[in-house]
């Protein structure tokens, strides 16, 4: 009688161990491919860079500074690997860009050149695909980070050696500069 | 459970079910009233069984249950099953325009709602050609999900602003809110029309009579009706939450949903039993903005001012800044002053004058090296050196500057030029200023208001509707012919256009091709058709 108990246990025990570790792999899995997807759009954006640079050239020939500091910000988001350091030159390039749209409102003659406007539109578009992909994947890691720390799973975790998962950060920055619609607090 | 972006709540279908259920009910009833009336008629079987009731049958009611799931299944199977369509094509939505500005943007922002539901799910988008404000989610059995948006409301509002609007549309998708409403709507809301036509013909032919048909669809109406028992106003409340937790902007949110509380949000709809599928209510009732436990039940949208202020205590903001940035947005538009008066010399070297900037515009001699005055200034200069006629000029040449089409003017005979006019394409010519459009493109150009609307064109629209109501008026006392001008030809197939009225609403006159579905506008047509619509111009007689 005892022994079919403790039989019963250790299955229940075997299951429940099971269990943990393939959800802990499901979760592992979607943080990836949340990561792929951010990566897409980068990639999209750094082949947008390009030739925004080459149309706006001929029209902005005072402002080589700024198109030569978006330039160099690409290069270096392209060389650089690893979820942090990306981040960081991720986000330089954003603020390059952003500097870029900036200077380009002082120019009216850009707005009638419709390559200059479906570029822009692109690029703003692939900006917010880029954050709203940030978003997911942050979310996915909370949630990862969560299930891996909570009690009876964070034993599961340490035995099979699941790794925390790192937030994609927002630029230091971003936190000083005020919010771009300002409210009046009641 | 998969892991999704939001929490996507347990399957509700089993209310698909219910409707099911209920559809088997009233066919089994109308059926059974159908046999049981069979049997008092001709009383066969009473001779034989001694029994006028059909229970007393049971091959017979075996029979009516079988045909009743039959056919409420074949009801079931074709009115569920491609709902999405139906409902789209009966709104007349199209597909986004790949060479159209706005709708590129529109199929942007859905992508990148794609993006932000961790591309879960299909979303297809369509505009609807109206000129309403109003934003429509439907999803049928087969999974084919579409957001449809109006023209009016693609045109009015600003980038985050639509981001808003389409995350709360997709999160009624996601949720299964929007499946279950199809559903209810293709199977009972339809009906509403029909009921409508048949009271129509019962009136005119022998005075109200309850016929069986009759009796069906009134049913089916009511069903309709109750279905808003199972909506709960609950829902919109966690569709903006859901949109403001995508965007993380819940002031979007709220400035859309404002400026759709404050426009005609009707999308047009034939039928009734649409309205739940809306981002607002089309049809604006007293009962909507109220709260009490009938209100709660009945109706399928919380208040909107409610809905607004929760959106704005998420940004710790109160509505002065709705108001606020209102009155910016109108004041952008009127400050574009006309306190400048101007003198040019024309050909004939005599000095003409004073011009506003928006008659500036018009003139057709007016060139980079006339001489010109403004009217508190003592100096001459050439016009080129003056700014505002520099960007006046430049505007003509950038309007100019297009790829040729493959079309000739109706009028001069010269190619028009494919030019970029509110972010869409049309064909324009250079020498007399008319333009040809597709009838599709017209509600769009309608609803878009980046060219401002200048004082001459309101002028002159409003002198041509006067000119125009009397023409009518006089037609219709004397029942004189229609004046045949000398008609266009359409440059597509070379039939001659009709001329008729945009509306009988907007009487601008417009030549139409039945044919190939172009349309002809003379100068300035376009523009006063635009500046009407815009201004609510009405005749005064």
């Amino acid at each position: 009688m005892t022994i079919w108990i403790a039989v019963g246990i250790f299955v229940l025990i075997l299951s429940w161990i099971i269990f943990t570790y393939n959800s802990l792999v499901f979760y592992k899995n979607e943080v990836q491919n949340a990561w792929k997807q951010i990566d897409v759009q980068l990639k999209r954006r750094h082949d947008l860079i390009p030739n925004m640079v080459s149309v706006v050239k001929g029209y902005m020939a005072y402002e080589r500074d700024i198109l030569e500091r978006v330039i160099s910000a690409r290069a270096m988001a392209l060389s650089s690997s690893g979820v942090r350091a990306r981040a960081a030159c991720e986000s330089q390039l954003t603020q390059a860009l952003q500097g870029l749209f900036a200077v380009m409102e002082n120019y009216p003659v850009l707005k009638s050149v419709e390559s200059v406007m479906e570029l822009q539109e692109e690029l703003k578009s692939t900006e917010n695909k880029i954050a709203f992909s940030r978003q997911f994947y942050n979310d996915l890691v909370a949630n990862l980070r969560t299930k891996i720390e909570v009690f009876p799973n964070n034993i599961i975790a340490g035995l099979f050696g699941f790794g925390k998962a790192e937030y994609y950060s927002a630029e230091e920055d971003d936190r000083l500069r005020p919010p771009a619609q300002t409210v009046n607090r009641p | 459970m998969p892991l999704t972006f939001i929490e996507i709540e347990k399957q509700k279908t089993w209310r698909i079910g219910v409707f099911y259920f209920i559809l088997v009910g009233l066919y089994f009833f109308t059926m059974f009233a159908f046999v049981q009336g069979f049997l008092f008629i001709f009383p066969y079987n009473y001779l034989k069984t001694g029994s006028f009731f059909i229970w007393h049958y049971p091959g017979a009611l075996v029979t009516v249950t079988a045909i009743a799931v039959v056919l409420a299944g074949v009801h079931f199977w074709f009115s569920a099953s491609g709902a999405s369509d139906t409902v789209m094509t009966s709104l007349g939505a199209a597909n986004p325009d790949p060479e159209d500005g706005v709708h590129r943007q529109l199929r942007n922002v859905v992508d990148e709602i794609h993006v932000v539901t961790g591309r879960t799910k299909k979303i297809d988008c369509m505009v609807i050609p109206s000129l309403s404000l109003n934003a429509i989610a439907v999803e049928d059995l087969n999974g084919h999900a579409v957001i449809g948006i109006t023209e009016g409301l693609l045109s009015r509002l600003t980038r985050p602003q639509l981001e808003a609007v389409l995350a709360h549309e997709a999160y009624h998708i996601l949720s299964n809110d929007c499946i279950q409403a199809t559903v209810a709507t293709s199977l009972f809301g339809m009906y509403a029309a029909m009921l409508e036509k048949i009271q129509d013909f019962g009136d005119e032919e022998r005075g109200r009579g309850l016929h069986p048909v009759f009796f069906l669809f009134w049913t089916l109406t009511k069903l309709g009706q109750m279905l808003n028992l199972f909506i709960s106003r609950e829902r919109e409340y966690r569709a903006d939450a859901a949109s403001v937790r995508m965007t993380r902007d819940p002031v979007a949110m709220a400035e859309a949903l404002y400026f759709l509380s404050r426009n005609w949000r009707s999308t047009g709809l034939v039928g009734s039993g649409l309205e739940m599928l809306c981002i607002a209510n089309p049809e604006e009732s007293e009962q909507e903005e109220d709260e009490g436990f009938w209100q709660n039940l009945m109706s399928t949208h919380p208040p909107i001012m409610k809905r607004i202020d929760i959106l704005l205590s998420m940004a710790h903001a109160d509505i002065s800044i709705l108001n606020k940035d209102a009155a910016a947005a109108t004041g952008t538009i009127k400050a574009g002053n006309q306190d400048d008066r101007y003198y040019l010399m024309d050909p004939h070297s005599r000095w003409q004058g004073p011009y506003s900037p928006g008659e500036l515009a018009s003139l057709s001699w007016l060139s980079p090296v006339t001489w010109t005055r403004t009217s508190h200034g003592r100096t001459v200069r050439r016009a080129s050196e003056d700014s505002l006629i520099h960007d006046l000029l430049a505007e003509r040449v950038n309007k100019m500057d297009g790829k040729s089409s493959s079309l000739a003017c109706p009028l001069c005979r010269q190619p028009l030029a494919r030019i970029t006019y509110e972010k869409t394409h049309i064909d324009q010519c250079r020498f007399c200023g008319g333009s040809l459009i597709e009838n599709d493109k017209i509600p769009r150009i309608v609803a878009r208001r980046e060219e401002v609307c200048t004082e001459r064109v309101k002028s002159l629209a409003r002198a041509v509707l006067t000119d125009n109501q009397r023409k009518i008026s006089l037609r219709k006392i004397k029942g004189g012919p229609h004046d045949a001008s000398h008609p266009v030809y359409c440059p597509k197939c070379g039939h001659p256009m009709f001329r008729t009225f945009y509306s009988l609403a907007y009487l601008i006159e417009i030549d139409r091709c039945g044919i190939c579905g172009l349309t002809w506008f003379d100068q300035d047509e376009l523009e006063m058709l635009q500046c009407v619509i815009e201004n609510k111009i009405a005749a005064d007689l």
